[in-house]
């Protein structure tokens, strides 16, 4: 199989019963690069958890859309989440307890990913940039 | 598209109960098995044990759940033990600390035994 590039971008409306759509395509396109299965389900793991930071913390009324690109590239797979939204505030997402546990969700993204990199901004929203290298998994 | 999760409960004895979530557990469904919990407990259940035996994936809208019961019934006196996490379920609950925090027995029955 050449695994030399691909990319695929799924756009969801940014509601709770839109995240298990993405989690679907993350498992999808983690299986084009033969992660074991455990590897496959921490991608749709953290690829979750990104979208439902999405729905849960943005507060911006006509952010009504997120993101999602996926792009295989040699031998990683390299995940984008991307809001419209005012920027995600970590440190206070990472205040919030009990019922909502937005430190939670980027926890684990950050425990099942190689490469994390999330870029706030007010003007342009959130990216969550995610990556996973086959050759470690 | 909703995320798949079944939700049983059972009550055993005056004071205990057994809440079964199967399927996935996420953001889209999280407030229906809390709800299914707290009618537990608004209805006397001191000793709740959440069985995750068929439970193929949570996220952390499931273990904010978690930890919000597990607060709940330490303040008020009752208990949440969490029964049968399987292989991914625990890897979760490893990798967020939460192992250390929440009760955790092999299964339901084991549970309905030891907690207090």
């Amino acid at each position: 199989m050449d695994r030399s590039a691909g990319q695929v971008e799924l756009k969801i409306p940014r509601r709770a019963e839109f995240v298990r759509l993405a989690r679907m395509t993350a498992c999808a396109m983690a299986a084009q690069l033969d992660f074991t299965y455990d590897v496959m389900k921490d991608v749709e793991l953290a690829v979750g958890e990104a979208c439902t930071n999405a729905v849960e913390h943005v507060k911006k009324a006509d952010c009504d859309e997120i993101l999602v690109r996926f792009t295989i590239d040699g031998e990683r797979l390299a995940v984008e989440v991307v809001d419209r939204g005012e920027g995600f505030d970590r440190a206070a997402a990472e205040q919030e307890e009990e019922e909502r546990i937005g430190g939670l969700g980027l926890l684990v993204i950050e425990q099942v990913m190689d490469e994390v990199d999330i870029q706030c901004d007010p003007q342009t929203g959130t990216c969550v940039r995610m990556i996973k290298y086959r050759a470690r998994s | 598209m909703s995320t798949p999760l079944k939700i049983e409960s059972r009550l055993e004895g005056k004071d205990a109960a057994v809440l079964s979530l199967a399927g996935e557990l996420d953001v889209a469904n999280v407030a229906q098995a809390r709800e299914a919990a707290l009618k537990l407990l608004a209805g006397g259940v001191k000793r709740l044990v959440v069985d995750l035996s068929n439970l193929e994936y949570i996220d952390s809208s499931g273990l904010g759940m978690l930890i919000g019961l597990h607060k709940r019934q330490k303040e008020s006196g009752g208990t949440l033990a969490i029964a049968g996490a399987r292989e991914r379920v625990m890897r979760v609950l490893k990798i967020t600390g939460l192992e250390q925090i929440l009760i955790l027995y092999d299964d339901a029955g084991a549970a309905l035994k030891e907690v207090p």
